[in-house]
């Protein structure tokens, strides 16, 4: 397994500068109200993200998502209790100190392990990578029309079915419609405007759409392909992504989506990128 | 006759004055500018110019009457029965067998953006700039759904290139409408969307 990156190193910020938003936030209006509005304002945006990624976990069944909305309602919670002690301090109470020290190791290694293992990441990169992986030929050629790249045997059922298993793996984020099922990677970062509906309409976006008939087409957005260093082979790019959809469904339908999973992190991809 | 002659046709017979200048003409034996421009009260250069029309389609004939003063003419109708006759057929472009083997593909750096139709494999519009400089101007072009279909199959900048046949083929489009994908690759060859790749 090849280690050379395609895609140029990850630089966006996105996805960090949303969680340290709280920090300023915080800090502004404990200065500007008092700490304990500024515990108030922080319980109301842990909360925020709370609801975010229950919404994650219903979008896409991923476990790791709830986890984190779980972490979001016990820290919130525990915020909230002490934003409500005043000038008192709360860890003066043992059963206070207790709560959250436990809480605090229980969830501090639970989302260490989700983090290390990757099941919270999203795994655009790595899609891309596996994609450009075999393309050896540059030459740009892009263009924003779809390109149709085979034809595959599956019932509606199968599709849906690994749609599913995309979405809970955050491989891609789906959208099923009565004729089509399409898939959008998401890479880190991207996911919260993805997630939202902020980042505009997903046929915009790259995807790999299979329709009621068996046939694969891709479409890759100007933006990630201009996220490769070099200008790669457009058309053959497409295939290659369109492939390994077709290749991951056919692991899927082997009853080895595991393996899909297997070839993704051999990418050993960090974590955040 | 040709679409040319019938515009000419239709854009004499749309004036207001048109049937007022045929009545006088079925009913006098000649008729001059000047007579029909005080009978109607118009400006004798009007008049004047719409039975040089008459007279250059062939429905009137003119002679030079020599006077005291200088000359002029006299018009005299010659068909009491006007037929707009086009054949269509004239227009349509049957493929020919070097059309539609063709190699074509999308030109690199087209500059157009394709609508893709959301619940099918087809495009449903083109959108392209025109123009140059400030000039520039989006213009959008409506695709039927054949030629959506046919889009979506073209194949890709730099990518092997394959005759407009093929292409049908696998966009799965009936020979019979083989003239309106012809039209569409014309006027994208004509914009710079698709290119003719010459086969050695």
């Amino acid at each position: 397994m090849s280690l050379v990156r395609k895609l140029k190193p990850d630089r966006n910020f996105t996805g960090v500068l949303v969680t340290l938003s709280i920090l300023p936030i915080f800090g502004l209006t404990s200065l500007i109200f008092g700490i304990s509005t500024g515990m108030y304002t922080l319980v109301g945006m842990v909360g925020l993200f709370g609801i975010y990624y229950l919404y994650g976990f219903i979008r896409t069944g991923n476990i790791a998502q709830l986890v984190i909305c779980l972490y979001t309602a016990f820290f919130g919670y525990i915020l909230f209790v002490a934003a409500g002690t005043g000038k008192e301090s709360p860890f003066e109470r043992i059963e206070f100190g207790l709560a959250y020290f436990l809480g605090l190791i229980f969830f501090g290694i639970v989302i260490i392990y989700l983090a290390l293992t990757r099941k919270l990441k999203w795994r655009g990169r790595e899609v891309f990578e596996l994609a450009a992986e075999p393309i050896e030929d540059i030459g740009n050629g892009y263009t924003s029309r779809p390109r149709p790249v085979g034809k595959v045997d599956y019932s509606p059922q199968q599709m849906r079915s690994f749609a599913r298993f995309c979405s809970r793996h955050l491989i891609a984020l789906p959208y099923l419609t009565s004729k089509n099922v399409t898939l959008v990677p998401v890479k880190m970062g991207d996911e919260y405007g993805r997630l939202l509906g902020l980042s505009g309409d997903y046929r915009d976006a790259t995807w790999v759409n299979f329709d009621v008939d068996g046939e694969v087409s891709v479409h890759i957005a100007q933006k990630d392909y201009l996220d490769y260093r070099q200008p790669l082979a457009f058309d053959q790019l497409c295939t290659s992504l369109g492939q390994v959809f077709i290749d991951f469904f056919g692991l899927y339908n082997k009853g080895e989506g595991v393996r899909a999973i297997d070839r993704m992190d051999e990418l050993k991809i960090a974590f955040f990128s | 006759m040709d679409f040319h002659t019938a515009a000419k046709y239709a854009s004499l017979l749309s004036k207001d004055y048109a049937e007022d200048i045929f009545r006088l003409l079925v009913n006098y034996q000649a008729i001059s500018a000047s007579e029909v421009a005080t009978r109607l009260n118009l400006h004798i250069k009007t008049a004047q110019d719409f039975l040089e029309s008459l007279e250059g389609l062939g429905i009137v004939s003119k002679e030079e009457v020599l006077e005291k003063k200088r000359p002029y003419y006299r018009y005299v109708l010659k068909q009491t029965r006007l037929t707009i006759d086009i054949d269509l057929d004239q227009v349509k472009r049957e493929p020919t067998q070097s059309s539609l083997s063709s190699h074509i593909r999308e030109r690199e750096g087209a500059g157009a953006r394709f609508t893709v139709a959301r619940n099918e494999d087809y495009i449903t519009s083109v959108t392209i700039w025109t123009g140059k400089g400030r000039d520039m101007e989006e213009r959008k072009i409506k695709l039927t759904t054949p030629q959506g279909r046919f889009l979506y199959h073209l194949p890709f900048p730099k990518a092997e290139p394959l005759t407009i046949d093929e292409i049908m083929q696998k966009a799965g489009i009936d020979e019979s409408l083989a003239p309106e994908i012809l039209d569409m690759v014309q006027l994208l060859e004509k914009y710079n969307v698709i290119e003719s790749v010459p086969q050695v």
